[in-house]
């Protein structure tokens, strides 16, 4: 997993509950690299696991909470380091739709091993969308923090629904509804 | 007590800082290491494809200079073979004009005609695979020239009338006042293609006329010369259409069971109208006969409504020509004992006075000028060769005493066109040379050469006094008038050829001369020459059939073959009162 991601979850963490905390459950969470991660190495993800683990005992916040911050953390890094994906699209559907073939596309050429989840939508209508999310990674609630930060960047307002496909465990169905 | 300011940082953040940027900086190392062997690896495998790229180049180059030199081989080949085929070929259908020419005995005379049909099927075979393969060559070469379609497609229209599938059938030719009489194109090749759509006319249909058609119309290089070929034989399925001009493509002909031909002949007619900056093409409807037409654009010598002028001369061309050679002088230079018999056979009946040179040598010691009125000489030839005795003939004497100097040659025309350009040859002949194309050539070669020396070809018709011609606004009651006593046919085809004012003028001209020749006759019967006199009645023969008299051509066949106690003088005289009667009727 991108190194990014761990740097990111850091940084937000500091903001939340200071360096000194971070330090501490960072020295605490048994980390494979004592938390010393880089934007350009990767690491495995059960790190990351690891990490919202140790931030949720020391908080009190569910893993999933932690998760769904840190998506609305993420897509704000993404949106003042990779303005262009945002600018072109005019809402959060379009966007959404973007991500397979073209934000992914990008990231492949700078970094061609990493490992991306598949993001297929399927618009219903207007007002509804369809995003099928497979990872291997527990991820899904990071997903859906980082879909209720794109309607808020788009000003949208509308519902969003997940669902542990029954079949494939790997897979997760949201289900988009904007508010009329 | 002091604590630390809140932009200090502990010690352990600053040991995992340490940490990362170590990690950082060896994962840059490792990917430095990574770019700078796929560096190199794109180095070597650059190297290795430029090397590949250049012995590719080499094994293409190679492979070009086989080609090239195979090229140049099988063009070679080509002229050699042409030689080697037609040489032969030629002797073969010489020798068998010189046995059909003496030979009585009719089932013989069969025969040599088959042989001779035979001959020449296969010298046109012959003809037609050497054009293809020069043209597939690429030296197949276009010559610039003035053609006269007219009497070109006559020729043809003669050659096809006058034997093998074509006798008996007719030919009718229509040409346009708006085609020009003379224009700039390659005569060789355009009859190449009259002369092949004619003769499919006549292998694909069983009867009916041959329609051949021309016209012209404005074009940027000057006309654009349309010719058609209508017959009403067995006709083309559409679907067929586009394969006909496709080498080697023949439509089934229900006329025949054999194949004939090579199926080369529409396609070597495409190619030399590609050659000719021209198209080809075909309408046709099965069962009710075919239309191939022809268009190329060709560049204008004169005009068609042209003046009276260009009539007579085309007329006097046109009125038995064999008077006009009569009694030339040629000299023959040519080694092959063949070939020497058939010339001299071919000069003997066309009333040559010929000389044989065994080589170029001794036809330069032979020449001197006045001597000759035509030289035929052969190209190659042991100790000097044709061009060498040109050369020599034309150093040595001033054109002016030098006649007309053909080649002949077994040679494809065009691998000797340029040493015979420089030397002056006036024109090459290709073996084998049928007797009729011969003579008409050395006809009409003479009658141009005459008039080139004179200056003005007014001067060089015939010296015999022309009566003043009669106002030409009578000219069609004239010919209604001569028509009656002409066979309609060739009234008919002579005013397709002439127009009114032409026929009358070669009408004039057959009264002139056969006075003169009757007069000749009747002095040579009476001091008992019967053998001129017999010649003299040939000629008015030959005279009266080209202008249809037939009551008159049969007086002089009678004359000319004195057959059981025929009185000479007698027809003779009677001969001269139709004369006069024609005479009078001109004179209306």
């Amino acid at each position: 997993m991108k190194g990014t991601i761990f740097v990111e979850l850091v940084k937000m963490a500091e903001g939340a509950f200071g360096e000194d905390v971070v330090d501490d459950v960072l020295d605490k969470a048994d980390l494979d690299n004592g938390g010393a991660f880089t934007t350009v190495g990767n690491y495995p993800c059960s790190e990351l696991v690891k990490i919202v683990v140790a931030f949720s005992e020391h908080s009190g916040l569910s893993p999933e909470v932690l998760q769904k911050m840190f998506g609305h953390w993420m897509l704000t890094h993404f949106v003042e380091n990779y303005p262009e994906f945002f600018n072109s699209k005019a809402d959060a559907f379009s966007l959404l739709e973007s991500i397979e073939g073209e934000i992914h596309v990008e990231v492949r050429k700078l970094y061609p091993d990493a490992e991306l989840p598949t993001f297929e939508t399927e618009r219903k209508d207007a007002t509804h969308l369809n995003m099928t999310y497979e990872s291997p990674r527990p991820l899904s609630a990071f997903c859906h923090g980082m879909i209720e930060a794109a309607l808020e960047y788009f000003d949208q307002t509308g519902e969003i629904t997940s669902q542990a496909d029954p079949v494939n465990a790997q897979v997760t169905n949201f289900a988009i509804t904007l508010a009329e | 007590m002091t604590t630390p300011p809140d932009d200090r940082v502990s010690r352990r953040r600053y040991e995992r800082e340490q940490l990362a940027r170590t990690e950082a900086e060896k994962l840059l190392e490792d990917k430095s290491r990574e770019l700078f062997e796929a560096n190199a690896a794109l180095s070597t495998q650059s190297a290795n494809l430029e090397r590949a790229v250049k012995e590719r180049t080499e094994e293409l180059e190679q492979a070009l200079k086989r080609a090239e030199a195979a090229s140049t081989a099988r063009s070679r080949f080509i002229a050699t073979m042409s030689h080697e085929i037609r040489t032969p070929l030629g002797g073969l259908l010489g020798m068998i004009d010189l046995l059909s020419m003496d030979e009585k005995d009719a089932s013989k005379l069969e025969l040599l005609n088959y042989a001779k049909a035979a001959g020449e099927g296969l010298s046109r075979i012959v003809n037609d695979v050497l054009d293809f393969s020069k043209m597939e060559a690429g030296v197949f070469v276009f010559e610039e020239e003035d053609v006269d379609i007219r009497a070109l497609v006559e020729s043809i229209r003669i050659l096809y009338t006058s034997h093998g599938k074509g006798t008996g059938r007719t030919i009718v030719t229509k040409i346009d006042q708006s085609v020009p009489k003379l224009f700039r194109s390659d005569a060789t090749r355009i009859r190449q293609i009259i002369s092949n759509l004619i003769n499919n006319a006549l292998r694909y249909s069983a009867d009916g006329p041959i329609i051949f058609r021309a016209k012209a119309e404005a074009h940027e290089k000057g006309v654009l010369l349309r010719c058609e070929v209508e017959d009403f034989g067995v006709g083309i399925p559409p679907e067929k259409f586009k394969d006909l001009f496709k080498d080697f493509a023949q439509v089934a002909n229900p006329l025949t069971v054999a194949a004939q031909g090579t199926g080369l002949g529409l396609a070597i007619c495409k190619r030399i109208l590609d050659g000719l900056g021209g198209e080809v093409g075909v309408e046709s409807s099965l069962g009710e006969g075919s239309t191939f037409w022809f268009e190329v654009p060709v560049e204008v010598v004169s005009r068609p409504q042209s003046t009276q002028d260009d009539d007579v001369e085309m007329a006097s061309g046109g009125l038995s020509p064999a008077r006009s050679i009569e009694g030339l002088r040629v000299l023959i230079a040519e080694d092959n004992i063949i070939n020497q018999k058939m010339l001299l056979a071919y000069t003997d009946r066309m009333n040559l006075k010929a000389d044989l040179a065994e080589n170029g040598r001794i036809a330069v010691e032979k020449f001197a000028p006045g001597k000759y009125d035509l030289i035929l000489m052969d190209i190659a030839m042991p100790e000097m060769d044709g061009i060498e005795a040109t050369r020599q003939i034309k150093a040595k004497w001033p054109a002016k005493d030098v006649p007309p100097i053909f080649a002949l040659t077994a040679h494809v025309a065009d691998a000797i066109e340029e040493e015979a350009n420089i030397v002056g040859i006036d024109r090459i002949l290709s073996k084998p040379i049928p007797f009729d194309t011969l003579k008409s050539l050395i006809e009409s070669s003479l009658k141009l050469s005459t008039a080139k020396a004179g200056g003005n070809p007014k001067v060089a018709e015939p010296s015999v006094a022309i009566p003043p011609v009669c106002a030409p606004k009578d000219a069609s009651a004239l010919v209604t008038e001569l028509k009656g006593r002409m066979v309609p046919e060739v009234a008919n085809h002579l005013l397709e050829i002439f127009d009114l004012d032409g026929l009358i003028d070669l009408v004039q001209k057959f009264v002139v001369d056969a006075s003169f020749r009757l007069e000749q006759l009747i002095a040579a019967e009476r001091s008992g020459d019967k053998d001129a006199a017999s010649k003299q009645a040939h000629s008015l023969k030959g005279a009266s059939l080209a202008l249809g008299f037939k009551d008159m051509a049969d007086m002089a066949r009678h004359m000319e073959l004195r057959d059981s106690d025929v009185d000479v003088e007698g027809l003779a005289e009677e001969f001269v009162s139709q004369v006069n009667e024609i005479r009078s009727i001109l004179s209306l």
